[in-house]
């Protein structure tokens, strides 16, 4: 058996010095809305954002003091910094939720604060409609951070050089390469997002003001929306979520949002160079369209059947976007999540359960197993029938394309294959985990893990700000794992075993 | 493992476990304003509504349909448990109105909330009575039913209370099939609240300590990287 090394001091002070980058990032983003909250009136939010920025940037300091080193970062490093960061960053970035004085727990608070860097958009708020403008802000500017990639963001701003950043930004479940360099790569997810944000915002300003909001409501709704809908986040500044807004427009400018969300930023980049026929070859867009459209028609059946609407446009305006809320893990909702078991009956919101495990594509923004996983699993499953079939001597090849034509391989179809059962593991782990509290029936407690697992933030009605606390707690590990797809908290975990058992260096 | 590598691994639990320890502490230390919002709403029709299977033809709506009488008192908790049952009734339903009055062709859109934040505790601000998420209706105000009303609940602000009558839509087909209620009456149970909510010191205190720190901790840290 091969020994592992045990990693020394120098490699713990690597790791907390490049965590203290991260919350470097972290602090100067709530100095944001604590500028927000100075310009609204909102004293003590303001006061809560510059203690959470405070402590950020005390560690950040500290650690910029004494843990320099000049060893090289190397894979496993990257690994665990990822995973340990998205945890101190839910931790840090809990700070003004618990002071606000609106989550009863810390727990609740690291909840709401996982769930908004994570982009699941599930939340545990009490009393949400009456929370100041800023806070709800900081929210959503979470979630754009989280959509982002904030390791990455924030070494893409904090980092000259890209050759060392690479294992984070794989680590961080982001494994398409675009450019050559991974900060120029990094630096070209937020260029788009940023063009996103100018037109988005202008977009759904014009349709609130259409829908008979006022300039300064209608802008304040727009910022907070955009920033949950393209990067698939799923917040809401009202408890009612979409169904708030009573308006077709924005309803539909939302949707290209979600989908522009959950598009890879490998297609984006075929888009912004001016090549849609990478976007019509991809894998991962037959893939979604395919499953997209078979969960449309069990969605639609099901609401047929169960009695639910009488018109295209009802189906259209409630099924059809939850359906893309679902399919780009945005969990913007436009029913009060309870009536997709009151009111739904069965199939349909099985169909939505389907959508929320397959998710999105992968290096997009979205959550889920992703849709390139499932193509593979499928060509995968259709090149074993083919070698079945075929006469023993033949020689059988299978091709995909993702931006360019691909062979398909055994480590491929292994990794893909993995990673789908550790979803599958983890969805059925969320929903024996909710039926152990013995207050939820299988529907429930499948649907919500689901969709926690996945990042997805659609609810059923189990994420409550008064459910178990044992229950939010899987549920905060659950959102963690599904965002980083496994592998870096595995490797985290590993790192732990090797401090414990492992050899020393020579 | 030695107890160095030990201590190296103990600091960062150690830190993130002093953050939430010194948040909580401080969010427990808010100032608490006593104030009387509460109001006396009638109680719904039914004690309780049990949650429905969302089938066509189920029978605990169709149990609940036949109970029910028109102009009965009904919460929204109720209504997103059975829709069915109520689907079609006139009901009559109290709540705080909330966010802002959406004006449109004929009339205007309005969150109306009847969760303890509007009718017993009041907005979570001052007090620590958590009672979880806001619930409420969207309700639709034709013209000449809304102009009274003044006061939409905001942060700070506690909205008009308003008793509506109107006919509840399981699927409205003018609302693209959602939850709504159309209102035909409207009465102002009580005119909205401005809150206080006095500045927290002992957080401002803390605030200002703590950035003292942080422009110590980054000269530090400037300081040591110009050395490198």
């Amino acid at each position: 058996m091969r020994m592992v090394l045990r990693p020394g001091p120098d490699d713990l002070k690597l790791i907390g010095f490049y965590l203290g980058k991260v919350l470097l990032g972290l602090g100067l983003i709530m100095l944001i809305p604590a500028v927000v909250a100075l310009f609204a009136g909102e004293t003590n939010a303001a006061i809560t954002f510059v203690i959470g920025a405070s402590l950020c940037l005390i560690v950040a300091g500290l650690s910029e003091a004494t843990l320099a080193t000049s060893r090289p970062l190397t894979w496993a490093h990257g690994m665990v910094i990822v995973a340990v960061a998205w945890l101190a960053g839910a931790v840090f970035a809990a700070v003004p939720f618990i002071l606000s004085g609106r989550f009863d727990t810390p727990l609740a608070a690291v909840f709401e604060a996982m769930s908004a860097l994570t982009t699941t958009g599930m939340s545990v708020i009490h009393d949400l409609d009456h929370t100041p403008l800023s806070f709800d802000f900081y929210r959503h500017l979470l979630q754009f951070a989280g959509g982002q990639g904030i390791v990455i963001v924030v070494l893409s701003l904090f980092v000259s050089g890209g050759a060392h950043a690479g294992t984070l930004y794989a680590a961080e479940a982001r494994d398409e390469r675009i450019l050559p360099n991974f900060i120029r790569t990094a630096r070209f997810i937020f260029a788009v997002a940023a063009t996103f944000l100018v037109i988005g915002t202008t977009a759904l300003f014009g349709a609130l003001m259409l829908a008979g909001f006022t300039s300064s409501r209608a802008l304040y709704h727009a910022i907070n929306l955009f920033f949950a809908s393209f990067d698939t986040g799923g917040f809401s500044p009202m408890q009612a979520s979409m169904a708030y807004y009573h308006s077709f427009g924005v309803e539909l400018i939302v949707m290209v949002l979600m989908i522009a969300g959950t598009l890879s930023f490998g297609l984006h980049f075929a888009l912004w160079r001016g090549d849609p026929k990478n976007l019509l070859r991809h894998l991962e867009t037959r893939t979604l369209t395919a499953t997209t459209s078979v969960f449309f028609v069990a969605l639609t059946a099901g609401l047929v059947l169960a009695g639910t609407y009488d018109s295209a446009s009802a189906v259209f305006r409630k099924g059809f976007f939850t359906l893309i809320s679902a399919v780009s893990s945005s969990g913007h909702q436009v029913n009060v999540g309870v009536t997709y078991l009151t009111d739904w009956g069965v199939l349909a919101p099985a169909a939505l359960v389907g959508a929320m495990a397959i998710g999105g594509m992968a290096s997009s923004t979205a959550g889920g197993i992703k849709a390139i996983r499932i193509g593979i699993v499928f060509k995968t499953l259709t090149h074993d029938i083919r070698r079945i079939l075929l006469p023993e001597s033949a020689l059988t090849v299978t091709t995909y394309t993702t931006g360019r034509r691909q062979v398909l391989r055994d480590a491929t179809a292994r990794s893909a294959m993995t990673v789908l059962l550790l979803f599958i593991v983890t969805y059925l782990l969320g929903t024996v985990a909710a039926l152990a509290y013995g207050r939820y029936d299988l529907t429930e407690a499948l649907f919500e893990a689901v969709s926690v697992g996945s990042n997805i933030g659609v609810s059923i009605g189990v994420v409550d700000p008064l459910m178990p606390q044992g229950l939010m707690a899987v549920y905060t590990v659950m959102m963690w794992l599904g965002r980083l797809e496994f592998v870096a908290v595995f490797a985290l975990i590993g790192y732990v075993i090797a401090i414990a058992r492992g050899r020393t260096h020579a | 493992m030695n107890t160095a590598m030990v201590r190296l691994l103990l600091v960062p639990v150690a830190i993130l476990a002093g953050v939430l320890s010194l948040a909580w502490w401080l969010a427990l230390s808010a100032p608490v304003v006593e104030r009387d919002v509460s109001l006396d709403v009638e109680p719904p029709y039914f004690e309780s509504v049990p949650r429905c299977s969302g089938e066509m033809n189920d029978p605990v709506a169709a149990s609940l349909r036949n109970q029910f009488a028109v102009n009965g008192m009904v919460r929204s908790q109720q209504l997103f448990n059975c829709p069915r049952a109520f689907d079609g009734f006139t009901v009559r339903y109290v709540g705080e109105i909330i966010g802002e009055l959406i004006p449109r062709r004929g009339g205007v859109w309005v969150q109306v909330n009847d969760d303890a934040y509007a009718l017993t505790d009041g907005p979570l601000l001052g007090h620590r009575n958590f009672s979880g998420f806001n619930t409420g209706v969207a309700v639709w105000l034709p013209d000449g039913t809304h102009e009274q009303l003044q006061t939409v609940g905001r942060h700070q602000v506690r909205g008009d209370i308003i008793a509506i009558t109107g006919t509840f839509l399981r699927a409205d087909p003018n609302d693209g099939g959602g939850l709504t209620i159309r209102a035909s009456t409207v009465e102002v149970m009580a005119d909205g609240v401005l809150l206080d909510d006095p500045l927290n010191r002992r957080q401002l205190t803390v605030a200002v300590l703590l950035f003292s720190g942080a422009a110590v901790a980054l000269t530090a840290g400037q300081l040591a990287r110009r050395r490198r």
